[in-house]
């Protein structure tokens, strides 16, 4: 019974920090910078959340609808404004740019919002089904699992089927040539860095109801998509997924078999374990960084 | 006539306000945290000591309060404490609030012999170690546990499951927890501490509820309180009893999340609801002032504040000010308080400690009897 109760649990967690990794994932792979504000986009996804329901009364999931293409603006102008600078120079200046505008983001809310946690409390926060006479399965959670599979699957067709979504995957596989073939290369990096934001702050405004919301909170989840990035494969959509989910029921089953707190050994002696015989991550392709 | 009547009066003049307390400036140092993780407790405590320094300004004392914040951070606490005595020359100080950041301030207390008055930081070792100018108003953190199996003794329970935050506090109070769980017979069939802010305690849940227990003996902070209630009801974890230990469960945001935390136990410095003189009439005033609840952080602070100045107003120098705070004795909002020496503790005063019941999304004092005007329900039920 723990068995499957930690499994079903691992699964539904480990599908929304799958979607904060796919997000990290895609800017790296399109624009090969490691964004390390993606912490606190995802934080700027659960407030809004928040201030959505607070003074709107708007569902949390239903809010999503506004979410995504606000958040996709700011994505946009941050590119616009900031990371396409950068984007031809070495790492380390990308990172200390990242983690400033995470800083910058962080501290606002802080002075902002204050460092109260808020709860987001909804009709159906704590309530649960049970399944196979003992398992219980969180009515959000699932919700939150449901949602992320759709987004990725429509990700997933962009990607593969429209002509932006070919111009992407191209600039991912050779800047260089893409521009030569006539990609606008730099509008595909501001729609990518759209995309990776919006991605955030769903997966943020997803926790929400479930979590607490707090201007650090970010934090906790930015380590989680890095790992889930590396162990998937730096770029890889597919990888992102697999890998959240993966960390997920991991950490489940550590709780559960281990002690709790072994679970963060256990997840990252697996991720030393990838970048040691697979250094280019589950899914990754040889010779990427 | 008319002279004798000027000059009875300018004697007078000059006389009252050397009678008075009003003569003398005192200068206090207060080192809390305003910034940083710990910030929102902080708070409570600011403006506990806040309306404590209102309060006795209005009875004619006079006092400055040079406030210093260490951001939750032991470091930056002990640099207040060595600015607040070197270069502001205090004659006491009342703080810092975290565990971590009071334990080291009070390893250096003695080397600068400038009394420090901890409000509420838990950790045993702080009054443990013989400092002769670490006062400590609070009850340690042995006590939380102490009081809170005995709250439930006479119900019987046989199991008890830990779930705990890994920090010097949850394990401290794990630790005491489980000696008095000795004592009373109870078997420990699980015990998991976890590291805070995660989003999800479902399996350590799970497998808990596995074992059965009729005791859960939680140590949280903040809002993962009401993370691992809200998990714990959709994992379907029953006990007899929740029971926890401070921080978290004692929030009024936790006791407004009805349908989780409804007759959850906890133990607590302090209640409103308590018969203590000016404890109801403290929290009335501090409700219509900062537009909250006061936490027991306030009133901790307003009392240790409150003291520190009146007995700081009537002491010459520091190394006065300590001989009356280690001879002196107090009645308040926080109860009887006298600094004694007692059962391996140094100027430690013996603050009976409460234990609380979420009674439909209200805080009632169960236990001691003498204190409460509710009885505890046992068993728990959703």
């Amino acid at each position: 019974m723990l068995f499957f109760q930690s499994l079903i649990s691992g699964l539904l967690s480990g599908g929304v920090y799958a979607l904060a990794g796919i997000g990290m994932s895609l800017v790296f792979g399109v624009m090969n910078v490691s964004n390390f504000a993606h912490g606190d986009l995802m934080m700027l996804g659960m407030y809004m959340a928040y201030f959505a329901f607070t003074l709107l009364h708007i569902d949390p999931y239903l809010s999503l609808v506004l979410i995504m293409p606000v958040s996709f603006m700011i994505g946009y102008i941050l590119e616009k404004l900031f990371i396409g600078r950068v984007i031809h120079h070495p790492h380390q200046n990308q990172i200390l740019l990242t983690i400033g505008l995470g800083l910058i983001m962080s501290n606002s809310a802080l002075l902002a919002f204050t460092s109260d946690p808020r709860i987001l409390t909804t009709s159906y926060s704590s309530s649960s089904f049970t399944i196979l006479n003992d398992i219980s399965v969180s009515v959000p959670l699932l919700l939150s699992f449901l949602i992320t599979c759709g987004i990725t699957a429509i990700l997933y067709l962009f990607l593969a089927m429209t002509r932006t979504g070919m111009a992407l995957r191209a600039t991912s596989q050779n800047r260089d040539a893409a521009q030569l073939m006539g990609i606008n290369v730099s509008k595909m990096s501001a729609i990518t860095f759209g995309i990776g934001t919006a991605l955030a702050a769903t997966a943020g405004a997803l926790i929400a109801p479930t979590y607490y919301i707090h201007p650090l909170a970010g934090h906790t989840f930015l380590l989680k998509a890095f790992t889930i990035c590396v162990l998937g494969g730096l770029g890889s959509v597919i990888g992102a997924t697999v890998g959240g989910l993966i960390i997920g029921v991991v950490e489940a089953m550590s709780s559960a078999y281990l002690s709790t707190d072994w679970k963060d050994v256990v997840v990252f002696a697996l991720f030393l374990a990838v970048l040691l015989f697979r250094p280019q991550g589950l899914f990754g392709k040889k010779g990427d960084q | 006539m008319k002279k004798t009547l000027l000059s009875i009066a300018a004697t007078l003049i000059l006389f009252f306000p050397l009678s008075a307390n009003a003569a003398k400036t005192v200068k206090i140092g207060f080192i809390n945290s305003i910034t940083g993780k710990e910030a929102q407790i902080g708070e409570n405590l600011t403006n506990g000591a806040a309306m404590a320094v209102e309060d006795m300004t209005a009875k004619g004392y006079s006092v400055t309060v040079v406030k210093e914040d260490d951001g939750g951070d032991p470091k930056n606490a002990l640099a207040a404490y060595e600015k607040l005595v070197t270069r502001d020359g205090v004659i006491g100080v009342v703080g810092p609030y975290t565990s971590g950041s009071a334990n080291v301030v009070a390893s250096r207390a003695d080397q600068y012999n400038v009394p420090l008055l901890v409000p509420a930081a838990a950790k045993e070792e702080i009054t443990m170690k013989g400092y002769k100018n670490v006062f400590r108003l609070n009850a340690p953190a042995n006590v939380y546990s102490q009081v809170l199996m005995k709250a439930v003794a006479a119900y019987k329970p046989k199991t008890v499951a830990y779930v705990y935050a890994a920090t010097d506090f949850g394990v401290s109070t794990v630790k005491t927890a489980q000696d008095n769980a000795l004592a009373m017979g109870l078997k420990e069939v699980a015990n998991e501490k976890y590291q805070q802010g995660q989003p999800d305690y479902r399996a350590t849940l799970a497998k808990v509820k596995g074992t059965n227990p009729d005791l859960v003996f939680l140590v949280s902070y903040d809002a993962d309180a009401i993370l691992l209630m809200r998990q714990a009801k959709e994992i379907g974890l029953t006990p007899k009893a929740f029971l926890g230990a401070g921080a978290g469960y004692t929030t009024a945001q936790f006791a407004q999340q009805k349908d989780i935390s409804n007759l959850v136990v906890s133990a607590t410095q302090w209640t409103d609801d308590v018969n203590w003189p000016g404890a109801a009439e403290f929290s009335k005033r501090y409700k219509a002032k900062y537009g909250k609840e006061p936490s027991y952080h306030a009133a901790c602070a307003y009392e240790a504040m409150r003291i520190m100045i009146e007995t700081a107003t009537k002491a010459e120098n520091p190394a006065s000010l300590r001989t009356a705070l280690k001879a002196g004795s107090w009645n308040g909002i926080m109860g009887p308080v006298k600094f004694a020496d007692q059962s391996g503790y140094t100027n430690q005063n013996n603050h009976p400690m409460l234990v609380q019941q979420i009674q439909n999304g209200t805080y009632e004092t169960i236990y001691p009897a003498q204190f409460s005007k509710k009885q505890l329900v046992y068993p728990f039920r959703r």
